[in-house]
């Protein structure tokens, strides 16, 4: 039988001291906590979407996630979802790479299969490991808008979280009875992570872990400033977004809404009651009983924004069309196309008193890219739902 | 299970990991250039194992053995590494579709935060090599 290849085939090509089962154990672990609350979010966020409403799946709901009616309060809820998933997913970064840099000696192991059972587990840590850059790669590339990749986001993003629990669940199974047995008992010498020919230390095991939570603590003032308003949203040095004021996810122009759309001509349609379908002019409107809310409105991206909100509440204009209490709401923009121009809201979002159809903001009139002539406004619903420039309003009972 | 190399638990937990894992990538043929997805999840494997890591084991050994050297600079890379695509404006034209406004300055803070860390790390090494 011939030995290894050369190269880091060979016992004694890693040689840093720091490696070895309990620091894995500490890695694994602190990841564990952190990844687990990134797919968690992850997957409410997907429910937020409430993907089984109208056509509002981004992703086919394939998957029993959506049990549940997302609810409208506290209003900052998406916010703090997607906060939690994005600033808590950068904050993972360095203990991923960290955990990786720890069980490198294993890739190369040789030979490289001993067993079915080994063989098989190999197959799902390269499904692991794949899925989790995956994740990674494409959420922190969609932040900062570089969509460099010629493929859906959402769907692949989606089904990748779906390789990912599976094969961290079956890990677990496998690591997990590990990793606590290597805290609690003392050190093995004879484990493959465990360097043969060690060199001297440069860092004390502790040490490199204060070293990987000051990366993540860089990591999380470089970006987590967006997540709120006002001053601190400047702290954020490397946050894609870090305008201040009221920042506009979609302008006019972007969306190809004219003045013709938005001026004097401008009807807002009712339908779906017993009334009948029913055109309103913004002037209608502002004589309609109105109501006034602040209310935070949450991005998918992890920024948010607190505004005043102005407007005719939605369970109003349903009683208006003659459809008191309706199971859904479709609200279409004027935006001529996009597949999120249309979105279909649940019956207790229409019923909640502050989901407002908003004309003012902070007491003027909207601008143009917030949606003049009028836009949605629900608390807790993620960032895109609240359709701007609103054409028509369809009621089911 | 002497022939497979371990316990039944071992394998129904994996065979039911790869069912779950299997289902959601033949999902994938039915996407948008799915050809690609399945290259992106290959990539991340090898771009990570046969060039990342290589890249900065290297890296630390030109670099020397001083913590007071390796940890700034690892800071350092770990921000330019996560945030080069908004540093270079890779998205800046979508960005400013979307939002109206620009991007201005990213680079040249991650320069002026880098120093910090530099001069920071400097400062602790004058004073530890002192007392």
């Amino acid at each position: 039988m011939t030995g290894p290849p050369p190269g880091p085939f060979r016992p004694g090509f890693f040689r840093s001291p720091l490696r070895g089962p309990r620091l894995t154990a500490i890695l694994g672990l602190t990841l564990l906590v952190l990844v687990t609350i990134v797919a968690v979010t992850g997957f409410l966020s997907h429910a937020a979407y409430q993907p089984d409403l109208g056509d509002n799946g981004l992703v086919e709901p394939d998957l029993p996630l959506t049990f549940f009616d997302w609810p409208t309060g506290p209003s900052w809820l998406y916010a703090l979802n997607q906060g939690l998933h994005v600033n808590v997913g950068l904050v993972a970064v360095p203990w991923l790479l960290a955990k990786l840099w720890s069980v490198m000696p294993r890739l190369f192991a040789w030979p490289p299969v001993t067993s079915a059972a080994q063989a098989t587990e190999r197959a799902t840590i390269a499904l692991l490991v794949s899925s989790t850059i995956f994740l990674f790669v494409t959420g922190i590339a969609n932040i900062q808008y570089w969509y460099v990749f010629d493929f859906d986001f959402v769907q692949a993003h989606y089904y990748a979280a779906v390789v990912f629990v599976a094969a961290l669940g079956v890990h677990l199974v496998v690591k997990l009875p590990v990793a606590l047995r290597s805290l609690r008992g003392p050190e093995p010498r004879d484990s493959p992570l465990v360097a043969i020919a060690p060199d001297a230390p440069v860092l004390s095991r502790r040490a490199l872990l204060a070293a990987v939570g000051g990366g993540s603590a860089a990591l999380l003032v470089a970006n987590a400033g967006e997540l709120v308003g006002g001053p601190l949203r400047r702290i954020a040095f490397l946050a894609p977004r870090r305008d201040g004021g009221f920042p506009v996810n979609k302008t006019a122009a972007g969306a190809k809404v004219t003045e013709a759309m938005t001026g004097p001509a401008y009807r807002l349609v009712l339908a779906g009651g017993s009334g009948g379908e029913i055109a309103l002019s913004r002037d209608d409107l502002l004589a309609l009983p109105q109501a006034t809310h602040t209310l935070t409105l949450g991005c998918v991206e992890g920024w948010s924004t607190r505004q005043e909100w102005t407007g005719v509440p939605l369970r109003e204009l349903a009683r208006l069309a003659g459809a008191a209490d309706p199971s859904q709401l479709t609200v279409g923009s004027l935006q001529p196309k996009g597949i999120l121009r249309r979105a279909t809201l649940a019956a207790n979002q229409v019923a909640d008193s502050r989901s407002l159809l908003v004309l003012k903001v902070g007491g003027a009139d909207l601008m143009p890219d917030h949606g003049y002539p009028a836009r949605i406004i629900v608390p807790g619903l993620p960032g895109v739902h609240n359709t701007k420039w609103v054409g028509r309003m369809e009621f089911r009972a | 299970m002497r022939r497979y190399g371990a316990s039944p638990v071992h394998l129904l937990a994996h065979l039911a990991a790869l069912a779950l894992a299997a289902w959601a990538l033949v999902q994938i043929p039915g996407l948008g250039n799915w050809q690609r997805i399945v290259v992106w999840l290959v990539a991340a494997v090898v771009v990570h194992d046969l060039v990342l890591f290589p890249a900065y084991t290297a890296a630390g050994r030109l670099v020397g053995r001083s913590p007071f050297v390796r940890v700034p600079l690892a800071l350092s890379a770990l921000l330019a590494l996560v945030f080069f695509p908004v540093m270079c404006g890779k998205g800046e034209g979508a960005y400013t579709r979307v939002s109206g406004t620009e991007w201005d300055g990213y680079a040249e803070r991650w320069l002026l935060v880098s120093a910090l860390l530099f001069a920071g790390s400097a400062v602790l090494y004058a004073v530890r090599s002192r007392t």
